[in-house]
């Protein structure tokens, strides 16, 4: 079977794109900057940043966390296999990768319902408009990641299907994006203060 | 041999995962505890972009430039908390 590759040697090609590296470095320094400023914020109101971290379910964050790893896993796994022009395999982890994906968004709406029932609302304190802030963004950025996947998904369907590697690969840096914002969110908004 | 790779990696960063939720639980202060979890989230993050993005096999520049971030990321936290 033969398979597809790009030099990613070269400074102008990365995994992904040069132009999807530009993105994913412009987000995660805006989410860097609000994440420090949150640090600085809290440094005003220890004792509010430190109650309110603790009405969060750090259980969900976590569990959070493993859906968007085990998502970035069958998103790796689903490009090798493209790769290897294996197209059943690919769809499969795509399907896979999409699912951490809902089931990441299934449960974050279940804490955010939580939230709102509680009255845990944007306006509640400094730490729950950097919580809401952050995190909707976030969501946001996950669901343009699952429409991205989808487009990619029929175009793995096509009879006809002009998917080309460079595409693939540029959808799964935003979709592994999506994981290294959170990985940045996690630590400070749930365990930090 | 790769999917193997991207396995193990996976394994390790649920391990970490896990880790950081544990120190959450021990008393050990607010300054070490923050040290050690962002620590094991700068890991974690290094190991998505490595592995899972596949940048281990891009030119210097676009590693350096993750590893640049990470570093002044985890520095400007730790120095604030």
């Amino acid at each position: 079977m033969e398979s597809q590759s790009i030099n990613s040697k070269n400074i102008y090609y990365p995994p992904g794109g040069i132009l999807m590296w530009i993105i994913i470095f412009l987000e995660l320094f805006t989410f860097g900057m609000a994440l420090v400023a949150m640090v600085i914020y809290s440094k005003d109101e220890p004792e509010i940043f430190h109650s309110s971290r603790l009405l969060l379910n750090t259980t969900f964050g976590l569990v959070n966390t493993i859906f968007l790893l085990t998502s970035g896993f069958f998103m790796a796994k689903s490009v090798e296999s493209f790769k290897a022009k294996n197209i059943k395999k690919s769809t499969l982890y795509l399907k896979l990768a999409m699912l951490g994906g809902f089931l990441f968004l299934l449960l974050k709406s279940f804490e955010y319902y939580e939230k709102m029932e509680a009255g845990l609302s944007i306006g509640y304190n400094t730490f729950f408009s950097f919580y809401w802030m952050l995190t909707l963004f976030h969501v946001i950025h996950v669901l343009v990641g699952l429409v991205i996947l989808s487009s990619v998904y029929v175009g793995l369907h096509k009879k006809k299907s002009n998917l080309e590697l460079e595409d693939f690969e540029a959808s799964a840096a935003f979709w592994h994006m999506c994981d290294l914002i959170w990985l940045l969110l996690f630590p400070i908004i749930y365990l930090l203060f | 041999m790769k999917s193997h790779l991207y396995f193990k990696v996976l394994l390790f960063l649920l391990t970490l995962t896990i880790l950081a939720a544990l120190v959450v639980i021990l008393d050990i202060g607010l300054k070490a505890a923050s040290a050690i979890i962002l620590a094991l989230f700068m890991v974690k993050f290094l190991g998505v972009a490595f592995y899972f993005m596949e940048l281990k096999r891009a030119h210097v520049f676009w590693k350096s430039a993750v590893l640049i971030f990470a570093s002044i990321f985890l520095g400007l936290v730790l120095m604030i908390v």
